[in-house]
């Protein structure tokens, strides 16, 4: 099944007078299930063709589907919500909110579904669990290390069971062993069934992805089929 | 999907628990506000309450005064008096008052009981004084009809002249001297105390009245003081409205009265306390708009705090839009968090207002009187500042671009 479909994704950004295309006609296929690597060198429009498959930003042309549903031509207040329900974010700077203690931080994509507090709480202690926190719980994001926050951004992401794992250079931040033990954790998530997509410039951490998709100046060099 | 109003309080009481000094600082304006706010509004409901509590005392809101008129000019001609004569038509005229006392005061006469004397202000009157003062003899007897009309040589003494002239013992059936009339001691009045909660009027506001004595309006006129003038009539009708009426009434009466001269003037109490509200309205009005400027800027300074505050979370609002907070969840969430910073400085203003109402009270010598009501308008002036000026920035944050929010730093 796709999970992901794009079809001549165009995105142009107006810089004053200069119009700057960023993504020249993306034609892409993610199957439900794959681990994705998303690579190519900086400028290439990996990170724009990131935030419109994540639904942060929406396509100046073409179609995206998502999980059978034409997303691309939605207004921003759906977008969020499908952000809320079929999407999880890593990224490279982890983002967790810096005055939450990690509990309430993984607890905030269920608050913006409307669970009830009960249920977010109970949620998000079983997610933590999964990762290996739960004696870190009403502990702040700084006092963990990289590696630790990198899984309490994890433990948000699919605190919502989302239909993709988007990670933006999820193991950037951190030194080769935290970097390995999120890797396994994404690998993991993959063995149960998890779509993951990941962005990465580090070829040894594109190579544990099922497929690399290769970008370079908005266009896909390799990749963009599963197979 | 929505984040309900309970949860944006609970964000919002966390991220001013967060920043606890700069919520204080943020809302000092407000605070200062809401503080003159209480006071203002506390002094002039005081001002009204004293002013109403001395009308009551002083015959309440249905008495109806004709006196002197100030801003008549004398030089058109003009007798500012009435002769006895025309106080009895004047009282045929209105049978539906309840009390009616002409007053002739005299100061310079000289009284003595044997080798003492007393300056005691003497005072003619009718028997209907004690109606319109609200005030009997506790000893004897008052003045009656039959002293009136056959010009009787008796006395009424303030309890203050009755302890000068006799100390403990009893002044009844006794005989003073006032000029060269010997006046009997029919009555002593009772002890006339009234103790105003504005420290301005002293101990005892009504203490001149035990330093008196009362005498027939006639033999004033007659025998005491010749040539005297009557030109004070105090009227108490049946209830305030009435009041009015038989002011209205009274008005045409006293004009034709007095050949078209407009040499008296008929003034209800009703009226008075109506003016003297209004004045102590436009007093109040006036600190009220001194404490809207303070609220204003106060306004002001807290919808830039919050917008550098926004600047400063862009970070926080992009991974909150990430994750899937909608627009609407993000204005919530920061004009909950103004209007509650609002909110909270109004009730530090409450607390405090109410905190230095006595000092600010002791030190202008008036009474203030905090009522339950200016709690929630001062409640609900800060609450609508927050509503006003924690629109920009909620705009402001919840228009936020998620993926340029993200990048920021």
């Amino acid at each position: 099944m796709e999970i992901i479909k794009t079809t001549n994704l165009i995105k142009d950004y107006n810089l004053g007078k200069v119009k700057v295309r960023a993504l020249d006609g993306i034609d892409l296929v993610i199957e439900a299930g794959e681990f994705v690597a998303i690579m190519g060198p900086s400028g290439s429009g990996k990170s724009t063709l990131m935030h419109i498959i994540g639904c942060l930003d929406s396509p100046s042309g073409g179609d995206y589907f998502l999980d059978g549903d034409l997303v691309s031509k939605l207004p921003r207040h759906a977008l969020a919500g499908i952000r809320n329900r079929k999407i999880g974010f890593v990224f490279q700077s982890f983002n967790l909110l810096p005055h939450l203690s990690i509990l309430k931080n993984v607890e905030l994509p269920l608050m913006y579904s409307g669970s009830s507090p009960r249920t977010r709480r109970h949620k998000a202690e079983e997610i933590l669990n999964s990762v290996g926190l739960s004696d870190r719980l009403r502990h702040k994001p700084n006092e963990l290390s990289g590696g630790q926050r990198q899984r309490v951004a994890i433990a948000r992401a699919i605190v919502n069971t989302p239909s993709i794992l988007l990670a933006d250079e999820p193991t950037g931040n951190l030194d080769s062993q935290a970097g390995g033990d999120i890797l396994e954790i994404f690998n993991n998530l993959h063995s149960q069934g998890n779509t993951v997509i990941m962005v990465t410039h580090d070829p040894a951490v594109a190579a544990r992805a099922d497929r690399i998709i290769q970008i370079r100046d908005g266009l896909i060099d390799y990749g963009s089929i599963a197979g | 999907m929505a984040v309900s109003l309970a949860e944006s309080l609970h964000i919002g009481v966390a991220d001013i628990a967060m920043r606890k000094v700069r919520s204080l600082v943020t809302v000092l304006g407000i605070v200062l506000g809401v503080m003159c706010i209480m006071v203002v509004l506390a002094i002039v409901a005081g001002m009204n309450e004293s002013t109403l509590n001395w009308m009551q005392e002083r015959g309440g809101l249905s008495k109806v005064e004709i006196g002197y008129n100030w801003q008549y000019d004398f030089r058109k001609g003009g007798d500012p008096s009435f002769t006895l004569a025309e106080l009895r038509k004047l009282q045929s005229l209105i049978p539906e008052a309840r009390a009616f006392n002409p007053t002739i005061s005299s100061w310079r006469s000289k009284t003595r009981y044997r080798d003492k004397y007393y300056n005691a202000g003497c005072f003619g009157v009718f028997p209907d004084m004690q109606i319109v003062e609200n005030w009997y003899p506790d000893r004897g007897r008052f003045i009656n009809e039959l002293d009136v009309r056959e010009n009787n040589n008796v006395v009424v003494l303030g309890s203050a002249v009755a302890e000068h002239f006799f100390g403990k013992r009893s002044p009844l059936g006794h005989s003073i001297m006032i000029n060269d009339q010997m006046m009997q001691i029919i009555g002593v009045m009772s002890f006339k105390y009234w103790k105003s909660e504005n420290q301005m009027w002293g101990e005892n506001a009504l203490d001149y009245l035990n330093h008196r004595m009362y005498i027939p309006l006639s033999t004033m006129l007659n025998k005491i003081s010749p040539g005297t003038k009557i030109d004070q009539v105090e009227i108490i009708a049946e209830n305030p409205d009435a009041a009015v009426a038989l002011k209205k009434k009274l008005e045409p009466i006293v004009l034709q009265l007095k050949d078209g001269k407009r040499v008296f003037r008929v003034s209800s109490a009703q009226e008075q306390m109506d003016q003297m509200k209004q004045s102590s309205m436009i007093f109040g009005a006036i600190f009220v708009m001194i404490a809207a400027i303070s609220l204003l800027v106060g306004g002001i300074v807290i919808m830039n705090i919050m917008l550098a505050s926004i600047k400063e979370r862009t970070r926080e609002i992009g991974v909150r839009l990430a994750i899937g907070a909608r627009r609407r969840d993000i204005f919530v969430q920061f004009m909950v968090q103004t209007v509650l910073i609002t909110a909270l400085g109004g009730v530090f203003g409450i607390g405090l207002g109410y905190a230095i109402l006595d000092v600010v009270g002791g030190y202008l010598e008036m009474p203030m009187v905090a009522r339950f009501d200016m709690i929630f308008v001062a409640l609900a002036v800060s609450v609508g500042i927050g509503l006003i000026f924690g629109i920009a920035p909620a705009v402001k944050a919840s228009n936020l671009d998620p993926v340029i929010a993200l990048r920021e730093e």
